[in-house]
């Protein structure tokens, strides 16, 4: 194992026929190799720099240089022209005091002056920036429409056409009804089994005719203009949570069992935590007696009647 | 010099996360790194790797977002995404595209990071570990290309994966046993595409940031290399730090990559064949460009067995021993002659092969959107369907169309099958379409030559 070499600072110098020639004051360290080259000596002229290859001996306690004279022809040390290293590029094989090991300055800042090369790199900082933000904006917005997309895109009506027609319904008296419906997600399309209320009555003149939504206002345009007197179309969906309520005909009552809010024929709430009236849905009926009806859901738990998507 | 970076960016949150992490300390190191010699153009391929491998892993992430991995989705959902908008923005292409482009782009820049390596002589005592690192990524770099090849599931990744799994199973002893575990059994199906999924998108991402995170550790440790001229102490003198010329020339360089792949991604979005169709014997796969060369030069070397296992293990060997065997420690191209010619006669020859390669695949007709419409027209309206099947609809007594972009006909050929088919097919039942106008029977001929290539339904809404 190579022994670790200690340099510590201030301790006496001495050239090859032993005289002391001054002191160890630092160490200069050629950052790009990752090696000392140099030793600073102090010597009663000042600061001189010494070759590495000129020390013979290295102890704790001397350094001894292969050198027989003085250093006097040695080349001065200008601190302005170098700095300090910084711990984390210390050479990991010797061991030296912190504060002692110094490094050539980098020649931008040493040909243009301290604070012009500032400036320069304050306007490279703020290109560098620049750059990065112009890069992260254009990433940014096709990569935030991308995941939006397919949350806005509209998906197409779908009206469905039931097995059933009109004059084939039981009067005032709601019919829970199952077709055979497309649930699209995306590139996905299952088929999938869905429940509608179908109500049948006799006319405008039947106080059940018209829906609790078309009577607080709570209809888009759409369900507005496809309602008929002969026929409401309830959602299965309980608008408080999204349970289903069920029709209890001796009591002549919708009842959800999950929190017993509890509706009218046309939807109208009458009792429990539901925050508006079962959700009509649009229906065409055909002159033959066709019942085609558009499924929408809504959001629940609000008292607007609000589509999703 | 307590901390350049800190001073001209003294502020109160500075003050705040330097208290609580360091972070003055932290930025020094990773920012101050010495470069010998100064900043330079030369250095900026790794960051540009880096770039487009950051890229790949958000525009990755993007499109597994919407992405289903199975052969009865992947298709569906890769059409899906062809057809996303928002607004009036193409987004779904252009991430695709980005993604797409940013595979080509980022094969192209770690060879030129490799070469360059090469001719600075950078991977000599003591990077030799770095270059191992580097070796490695190019590995992974080649086999996300392959396995993202097949992700889309149309024809040209279904052929194009055959091949390449067969090629593996040529391997004496282990290749059949390899072949069958990478495909998840004997055939190409459910099990392949999941397994191609799960290494493209969860085994090499990981692999990739642990290499990388290794490739970096090692630059750090050892430091740049440096020119390949000058003295140490002129080095010393000239020396810069990271931050921040070099940092603004990496940004740039990268803002460049970027535009790059954004153009190519707009002006070239990637097409997408028809479904893969295991029964389709007709369809002649060609590899992505970047393995061009590598299938040329298979087609050379006889027998067979020899180039599948010799060409990767040459290239493998010769890539891993070359810091070991060169061991001189001269890095200038110029006093390096037989490995500096030597590189570039492999260049040329690769260049070569790629070019030999693409002329011999064969081409398939450049579509006209306007035209390829009208010729739709002129198809319903001609009476093709009565014998034609395309994608489901139309008669059985001719062959089904819904393929036939994919064959390679000229449009010549097309325009001469239209009017007079025995000439190609001695005693064929196919009519002659002689009262087709020469403009409609090229109008035909793009829309014969688009089936199975383009005009998939919109399915985003
Ligand atoms: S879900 Fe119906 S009352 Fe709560």
């Amino acid at each position: 194992m190579r022994q670790e070499v200690v340099f510590r600072m201030g301790i006496p110098v001495q050239n090859a026929s032993g005289h002391p020639v001054g002191t160890l004051e630092k160490l200069v360290f050629l950052e790009t190799e990752k090696k000392i080259s140099e030793i600073v000596v102090r010597d009663l002229s000042g600061l001189k720099r010494v070759p590495l290859q000129w020390v013979r001996e290295l102890t704790e306690h001397v350094l001894v240089l292969d050198h027989p004279g003085n250093l006097d022809d040695l080349p001065v040390f200008d601190i302005s022209q170098f700095e300090e290293v910084p711990i984390w590029f210390y050479p990991p094989d010797c061991r030296i005091e912190v504060g002692s090991l110094l490094t050539l300055k980098p020649c931008d800042e040493r040909l243009l002056g301290e604070s012009e090369a500032m400036s320069r790199r304050d306007f490279m900082a703020k290109s560098t920036a620049l750059v990065a933000t112009l890069i992260g904006i254009s990433l940014v917005i096709p990569i935030g429409g991308y995941v939006l997309a397919a949350a806005r895109t509209k998906l197409s009506d779908h009206w469905v056409t039931l097995p059933v027609k009109l004059e084939q319904l039981p009067m005032d008296e709601p019919v829970s009804h199952t077709f055979n419906a497309v649930s699209v997600s995306g590139w996905m399309r299952v088929p999938v089994v869905r429940t509608v209320w179908l109500i049948r009555h006799s006319g405008a003149e039947d106080p059940f005719s018209s829906s609790e939504d078309q009577i607080l206002g709570l209809d888009s345009p759409l369900e507005k203009s496809r309602s008929n007197p002969y026929l409401t179309v309830l959602s299965p969906i309980c608008p408080h949570l999204g349970c289903s309520p069920q029709w209890f005909s001796g009591k002549k009552l919708f009842i959800c069992p999950c929190h017993h809010s509890i509706y009218e024929m046309n939807g109208k709430r009458i009792g429990g935590p539901a925050p508006r009236p079962m959700d009509q849905l649009p229906v065409l009926v055909g002159k033959d007696g066709s019942i085609s009806i558009l499924y929408e859901e809504f959001q629940v738990g609000i008292p607007q009647k609000i589509r999703l998507s | 010099m307590k901390n350049r970076y800190a001073e001209n960016h003294e502020n109160r949150l500075m003050k705040y996360l330097d208290e609580r992490i360091r972070l003055r300390a932290l930025l020094g190191f990773l920012l101050e790194e010495p470069m010998p010699g100064g900043a330079r153009w030369a250095y900026v391929f790794g960051s540009m790797v880096l770039f487009t491998l950051v890229l790949q892993f958000v525009t990755g992430v993007m499109l597994a977002f919407y992405y289903g991995g199975t052969p009865d989705h992947a298709w569906d959902s890769v059409n899906y995404i062809d057809h996303l908008k928002n607004g009036n923005l193409d987004v779904g292409r252009l991430i695709r595209g980005f993604h797409y482009w940013g595979a080509s782009i980022m094969v192209v820049l770690v060879g030129v990071h490799l070469l360059q390596v090469f001719l600075w002589g950078a991977y000599k005592r003591p990077r030799e570990i770095m270059w191992l690192v580097g070796v490695i990524l190019l590995a992974l770099t080649m086999t996300a290309a392959f396995t993202g090849y097949l992700l889309p599931w149309d024809e040209r990744a279904y052929w194009g994966t055959i091949v390449g799994t067969n090629m593996i199973g040529l391997v004496p002893v282990v290749g059949p046993l390899l072949k069958s575990a990478i495909r998840g059994g004997t055939g190409l199906g459910a099990l392949t595409l999941s397994h191609f999924f799960a290494i493209h998108t969860m085994m090499l991402p990981s692999l990739f940031i642990l290499f990388v995170v290794f490739h970096l550790v090692i630059f750090r440790r050892v430091g740049p290399a440096g020119p390949f001229r000058g003295t140490s102490a002129t080095l010393e003198a000239q020396k810069e730090y990271f931050y921040p010329r070099q940092v603004l020339m990496d940004a740039l360089a990268m803002l460049a990559v970027f535009v790059l792949i954004a153009g190519l991604a707009v002006m070239f979005p990637p097409g997408l064949e028809a479904m893969a169709n295991p029964s389709n014997s007709s369809y002649s796969p060609t590899p992505a460009w970047y393995f061009d060369w590598i299938f040329e030069l298979l087609k050379m070397i006889r027998p067979e067995i020899l180039g599948v296992i010799g060409l990767p293990a040459v290239i493998g060997l010769v890539l891993v021993l070359l810091p070991f065997v060169d061991k001189r420690s001269e890095r200038s191209p110029f006093r390096r002659p037989v490995s500096v010619l030597t590189t570039l006669v492999v260049l040329g020859g690769i260049l070569g092969l790629s070019i030999a390669a693409e002329a011999g695949f064969k081409k398939l007709v450049p579509l006209n959107p306007a035209s390829v419409q009208r010729g739709k027209i002129v198809f319903e309206h001609s009476g093709c369907m009565g014998c034609h099947t395309v994608m489901g609809k139309g008669g059985h007594i001719g062959p089904d169309l819904s393929e036939e972009g994919l064959i390679g006909h000229s449009e010549h050929w097309l325009e001469v099958q239209f009017t007079d088919s025995s000439a190609h097919f001695p005693g064929s039942p196919m009519p002659p379409f002689t009262f087709l106008t020469p403009e409609q029977r090229r109008d035909l001929a793009q829309y014969v030559s688009s089936l199975g290539r383009t005009g998939w339904p919109d399915t985003t809404h």
